[in-house]
């Protein structure tokens, strides 16, 4: 993996415990890549905060509205956020180990789905993993477009002018 | 319960090798933890007894449910089979002496993982 390929995290969990453990090891796990993590307790929060860090992957808990019912829930702020950037990763992430649950947050657009059990961390690790050979394999690929559409285009103006060279001054080639 | 299952194997509640080994050893985050832990568990604590004496079987479940997430990070995995079982009926909202029992419980090994997370804060200081 290139260490200098730029990726931006969100946490959103209203578990403080929890969130605070799953940020310490997301920035542990991947101190040496260019990895920002930033951590909120509401779905209210992070919806503010989108538009101006555009996260590339988002963590994102099932049950947000389980401390105050009033809050938004996972599922509203996956459909938001999908609205808002259809590119973002988000990871569902629930104590449920239910297949319903699974359905509906792939239903809703969610790139995967994480239970927290005993080797959750390394889960989620595993697919911000996924997200960046993802991200850098797109990348090439832009670069390689770059690179065969310049070289098309170069090509195509070196045929125009060797065309036009030969239509008005024939002599030169004889 | 019996004490076997209730800890894990040496007589304690908490891994505190599974703590550390998410933190990748880190001092000040392993602490921090510990911090966030003895403030945030007497309070979910405080917060589902209160529900359980007033039969509240939605709080209940809310607490179970969050307390879920909490105990898992210091890997007191005797808690969840209680944890969900507490979830469960408050989403039933049946059976709140079987609750009151699960509590008890609930606080008797919340008890002994503060008291064992306070001891092994002193080790980092």
């Amino acid at each position: 993996m290139n260490p200098r390929t730029k990726l931006t995290i969100f946490v959103v969990e209203d578990n403080a415990l929890f969130n605070t453990a799953l940020k310490a090891d997301i920035e542990t796990t991947f101190e040496n890549m260019n990895v920002k993590v930033h951590s909120f307790d509401t779905g209210e929060a992070c919806m503010k905060m989108f538009e101006e860090l555009k996260p590339e992957v988002m963590i994102l808990d099932y049950n947000l509205n389980s401390k105050n019912p009033n809050a938004v829930d996972g599922i509203k702020v996956l459909d938001w956020i999908k609205k808002e950037n259809h590119d973002t990763n988000v990871i569902i992430l629930t104590s449920d180990d239910h297949i319903d649950i699974a359905v509906k947050a792939f239903q809703h657009g969610a790139a995967d789905y994480v239970v927290k059990s005993e080797t959750k961390f390394k889960k989620i690790n595993y697919s911000i993993f996924n997200t960046i050979k993802v991200l850098e394999a797109r990348s090439e690929a832009r670069k390689y477009k770059r690179l065969a559409t310049g070289l098309f285009v170069s090509i195509a103006l070196i045929v125009i002018g060797v065309s036009l060279v030969q239509f008005f001054m024939p002599s030169l080639f004889h | 319960m019996t004490n076997n299952e209730l800890t894990s194997g040496n007589g304690s509640v908490c891994n505190f090798s599974y703590l550390s080994e998410i933190m990748n050893a880190k001092k000040h985050l392993i602490v921090g933890i510990m911090d966030i832990f003895l403030q945030q568990i007497p309070d979910e604590l405080k917060g589902i007894n209160e529900a359980i004496l007033n039969s509240d079987y939605e709080i209940t479940r809310r607490f179970a449910h969050t307390m879920k997430s909490s105990v898992a990070i210091l890997g007191i995995t005797a808690l969840n089979p209680i944890l969900k079982e507490m979830e469960r009926l408050g989403l039933e909202a049946s059976n709140i002496e079987k609750i009151r029992e699960l509590s008890l419980q609930l606080n008797l090994i919340c008890g002994q993982a503060l008291a064992e997370v306070e001891k092994e804060k002193t080790l980092y200081n």
